[in-house]
Order: structure tokens, then C-alpha cells, then sequence
């Protein structure tokens, strides 16, 4: 799909967020979906790169990329100005399941793993049954935070170097509020795979289901290239993320549990 | 102006025109109908078939490379039973050439293969990987050892009257030895190339960016040495070739078919534009106007 360039904000040093409008109507975002997204028009980069939506209206007139610059992909997109075309395929994958039962329901998200929680704020899929647990290594890098708070949904900080909120780790912070404030009933959770990890045996240990937004390198986004797999928890067998993803339950996936 | 004709017949398949989705950058068709009319492209192949089905290799399986990519997915596919079963009924449903990709670890699964997919009503012809490695020869690939591919070339086609494709590794010393001993045993035609074995190492972590090491090397970046290929093979044998290697663009279209090729096939770019199928062939019919030709045929290896 065709898109134009709203807004490109830079967020932080490394982070930036992009407001995309596509050409004609999308409809049908959930939020945890992911898009393709064609860097420039050469060969170099060839890819597509997948990005999680974050903000977007249910509609599909307007929705954000929250990106970090990691490589050449990255950096070509943090020099899109509005007025831009950007070439999108997507929605693609599966989203966080929005019809859940239980009364509290936690998102524990690393760095620029906030950025698919964003949707679930700005439609208020949850209402006041949501909280957001956000960790970070440094303050600045605590990003969007007033996106949430804006909105009345209670967000809870860490950071490593304990400039901002909780010293330590997020899982640290997780542990604390599940200790004075009871366990939630579900949580969903995205960023590094190590944090997530450490956040599925936190789940594990007191009997919590969560689901994680997982990523791969990908070709095609569609379930094509089978370049994106994942190993089957227990099972000599591959799930591909953006097909049967890229939300998992955290125990059905080996990544999570070794 | 007449519209020139792009219409081309390979090896007895009536193609539309000369615009085939390869193996393995298509899945078996159906998922591309959400970015395309499959009407409107000459065919597709699907992605290779064996006896059984195949998990594939393990994770990371694909990296990005300049203009191009590195895959060792390890054949995962669905498995001959399910293709047929579940697959094919809808395959059947759909407008346009369907040539079945296959593969076996050894020559009698080859040879049951050709046997069984001979049977299936609704495939218009069959594509041999023969890049793939033979368990009772070390695993080294069919298509590197000439008479392994003479023997394997020559049991698929006593097996199957449907037209027989061979699909030739590029990781040979001479390739148009290969594409005379598939000539000189029966097969209809000769898809050149496959991927070429490549590998990319991460610095920081000092290990391969793919799991098994190695991978095919597709996309852009094959290009000129598909085309040197293609051009060598058609120097040398009768049968009709389907270029493959890197197609971007119409114009690279023209350039396989001046080096030799009768169609040709898009790889790696229906992962970048899902609909490069259907956008080149409504650019194809332009292009030889402007270049004064009035059938594609007239330029099949006439590169001076």
C-alpha cells in the first residue's frame, strides 16, 4: 500500500517515530500486527524491513512506526521528511488477543517493545484493566511514556542506571508490583529477547500466561519465504512469525524457555 | 500498432507469457492471490515437493546481502500426500500454468515422485531440484555430479510424460556439460539457475549469519552470471530454457531472452513487490514496441 509521511519525531538519540497515512483506507489494525516496510526504491537495501505498528486509528487512516536505528534500513527511514511516499504491505500477523478474560492485565515492554502497546491505548481495548511496566537502560530512553499517561493508564518505570523511577531491571520491577499488588491475570510483553526471557520465567514461576511479540528476519512478511521460524517448544518443529506470530504464548515457543 | 505477441510456448506449455513466480518465492500460489490476479501471469511453480514432508532447516535461515539474499530454509515443505490432497484442489481452481516443483534424497524418490505427480490432474509440468543433497552419496548435490544427473534426468523421464524441467545448479565448473547430459537423457527443458552457495559472517559475534553456514545467494546480485549462464546453455543445446537470476525489471526480462531464454522466472523480488508477476507482464507488450519487435520469440538468444 501506498503511504505518505505525517510526521517524523525524533524521540531520543537512535529513536525516532514515524506518523504514516496510508493512501487509501486499511482497516482491520490489531494491535501486536506488524508491517513490510520497502526501504527506498534500490536494490540496496533489497528487504523489506518488518516493523510493529504502534499508534493507529481502527480505521486504518493514520498508524506510527516507533524505530531504533540499528543499520542502513533503519537510517535511510529516520531521514523521511512529511510529505514522503513509504511503500507498505500489511497488516500482517496475528496481534494480542484483544478478548481476554481477568481484571488486570499487565504490558511489560523494553526500550522500543512499548511501541505495539501504543495501539492498545489509543483504542482503549482494555480500558482500566491495563497497566504498563516499561524499562529502559537510561531515562531518556524511557520513550512515549506520556502517551499512556495521557490517556489514564498507569505506567511504571525502571531504569538501569536508576535515573527515572525503579533501579534495576524491568523483570525487577515486575516482581515488586506482583508483590505488593497481587499478580496480574495476563501479561503481554516486547523487547530484547534476554528481558523477555527473564519475564517468561517470572510468568512460569507464578503461574501467569503471557504473550510475547517475537520478531526474525523475514523476506516476504506472508508466510512465503519460511525464512522466519521459530522452534516449537518441545516439538521438532517450526512456527513461522509472521504467520502463527508474531504473539506467542511464551510457553509455546523454545526461544523463551531455554 | 499491433500488440506484439508475448505469448510463448515452453517445451508444449502454453504460456500466457513468458512470466513464471520460481519455486520457493511463491509457496504454492494461493497466498499471492491477495497482491495479484494469477490470471494475468504466465505461471507459477510451486515450492519444492518431497515424498514426506520437511521441517527445514533450523533458525536463522535467511540474510540480507547486497542486492540480494542468502537462504538455507532446507526445503521445508508440506510433503507429497498434503500437496495433492489439500493443496492441489485449489491449485486447480486457479487460471494460469502450474508447474510442481520436486526433489528427492534419493533417485528412487525422484523417480516415485515423477511417477506420482504424472497422475495429478491439473499440473501443467514438472521442475527437477536437483540441487539438493543425495544421502547415499555424502550428501553431496545431485546436480554437481554429471552422471548422477545423466541417471536421475533419465529415470524421471521414463516416469512421467508430463514436460520435464531440470533445474540446474550454477555451482558447477561447466554448467553446459549439466545442461547437455539433461538434454541428452530426455528432459524437456532446463531452468538455469539456481541460488548460488554463499555465506556472510557476523563480525561482532564472529559466526555465520545463517545456521547452517552456508546458503543460496539470490536476487540482483546473480544477475550477470545468470545471464552469462543462460547464454552459455542455449549456445549449446536445443531445448528451451527458463531464465532465472536476479529479474527486477522488464528490461531485465528482454535482456534473458537475448541471451537465450524462452521465459523466465521472478525469484527473490515477489518477496520485495508481491505483485512483480502481474506489473511486468503489462509492461512487457510496451517495451517490445518500443523496441520495434512484434513477437518476444524473435529475440530468444539473439544477442549479437
Amino acid at each position: 500500500m501506498n503511504c505518505i509521511i505525517l510526521k517524523n519525531q525524533k524521540l531520543a538519540e537512535g529513536f525516532f517515530y514515524l506518523s504514516i497515512k496510508p493512501k487509501a483506507l486499511i482497516g482491520g489494525i490489531k494491535a501486536g500486527q506488524f508491517v513490510m516496510v520497502r526501504v527506498g526504491t534500490s536494490s540496496v537495501p533489497l528487504l523489506r524491513r518488518p516493523m510493529g505498528i504502534a499508534d493507529f486509528k481502527v480505521d486504518g487512516s493514520e498508524f506510527g512506526l516507533l524505530i531504533q536505528i540499528t543499520g542502513i534500513g533503519t537510517r535511510l527511514l529516520s531521514n523521511l521528511v512529511p510529505g514522503d511516499n513509504l511503500d507498505v504491505l500489511g497488516p500482517f500477523g496475528n496481534g494480542f488477543p484483544p478478548d481476554l478474560k481477568g481484571e488486570k492485565i499487565w504490558a511489560v515492554a523494553g526500550g522500543t517493545g512499548v511501541a505495539p502497546f501504543m495501539g492498545i491505548a489509543a483504542n482503549n481495548i482494555f480500558g482500566n484493566k491495563f497497566k504498563l511496566l516499561l524499562g529502559a537502560r537510561s531515562a531518556d530512553f524511557l520513550l512515549q511514556t506520556s502517551f499512556f499517561s495521557d490517556r489514564g493508564i498507569p505506567v511504571d518505570v525502571s531504569t538501569e542506571d536508576s535515573t527515572k523511577g525503579f533501579g534495576g531491571l524491568v523483570t525487577e520491577l515486575v516482581d515488586k508490583n506482583i508483590k505488593s499488588n497481587g499478580k496480574p491475570d495476563v501479561m503481554f510483553t516486547c523487547g530484547p529477547i534476554s528481558m523477555m526471557k527473564a519475564l517468561a520465567s517470572v510468568a512460569d514461576e507464578h503461574n501467569i500466561p503471557l504473550y510475547a511479540s517475537l520478531e526474525n528476519r523475514m523476506a516476504c512478511g506472508f508466510g512465503v519465504c519460511l525464512g522466519c521460524v521459530l522452534k516449537k517448544q518441545n516439538e521438532d518443529r517450526f512456527f513461522t512469525v509472521c504467520r502463527k506470530g508474531p504473539v506467542f504464548l511464551s510457553s509455546e515457543v523454545e526461544i523463551l524457555n531455554t | 500498432m499491433n500488440t506484439p505477441n508475448i505469448s510463448v510456448n515452453l517445451a508444449g506449455i502454453n504460456l500466457r507469457n513468458p512470466i513464471i513466480a520460481a519455486s520457493g518465492t511463491f509457496g504454492y500460489g494461493l497466498a499471492f492471490q491477495n497482491f495479484l490476479d494469477l490470471g494475468n501471469i504466465g505461471g507459477f511453480v510451486t515450492k519444492g515437493i518431497s515424498l514426506k514432508p520437511r521441517v527445514g532447516n533450523p533458525d536463522p535461515r535467511i540474510c540480507e546481502t547486497p542486492s540480494g539474499m542468502l537462504n538455507s530454509i532446507g526445503l521445508h515443505n508440506v510433503g507429497l500426500e498434503k500437496f495433492i490432497t489439500s493443496k492441489m484442489p485449489e491449485i486447480r481452481k486457479v487460471d494460469t500454468s502450474v508447474i510442481v516443483n520436486f526433489f528427492g534424497e534419493t533417485v528412487e524418490e525422484y523417480v516415485e515422485l515423477a511417477n506420482r505427480l504424472d497422475q495429478v490432474e491439473g499440473i501443467d509440468g514438472l521442475e527437477m531440484n536437483i540441487s539438493c543433497p543425495n544421502v547415499n552419496k555424502g550428501g553431496s548435490s545431485f546436480g554437481t555430479d554429471l552422471s548422477v544427473t545423466c541417471n536421475v534426468v533419465n529415470l524421471c523421464r521414463k516416469a512421467t510424460k508430463k514436460p520435464l524441467i531440470v533445474k540446474l545448479s550454477p555451482n558447477v565448473g561447466d554448467i553446459v556439460e549439466f545442461a547437455k547430459a539433461c538434454e541428452d537423457n530426455g528432459a524437456d527443458a532446463i531452468s538455469a539457475i539456481n541460488t548460488l552457495v554463499g555465506m556472510a559472517i557476523d563480525i561482532k559475534s564472529r559466526k555465520p549469519l545463517l545456521a547452517k553456514r552456508t546458503g543460496g545467494l539470490s536476487g540482483p546480485a546473480i544477475k550477470p552470471i545468470a545471464v552469462r549462464m543462460v547464454n552459455e546453455c542455449y549456445r549449446s543445446v536445443k531445448i528451451p530454457i527458463i531464465g532465472i537470476g536476479g529479474i527486477a525489471t522488464v528490461q531485465d526480462i528482454i535482456e534473458f531472452t537475448l541471451a537465450g531464454a524462452t521465459a523466465i522466472q521472478i525469484g527473490t523480488m515477489n518477496f520485495v513487490d508481491p505483485a512483480i508477476c502481474e506489473k511486468l507482464a503489462a509492461e512487457l507488450a510496451p517495451l517490445l514496441n518500443e523496441l520495434g519487435v512484434d513477437n518476444l520469440h524473435d529475440l530468444i538468444g539473439q544477442v549479437s
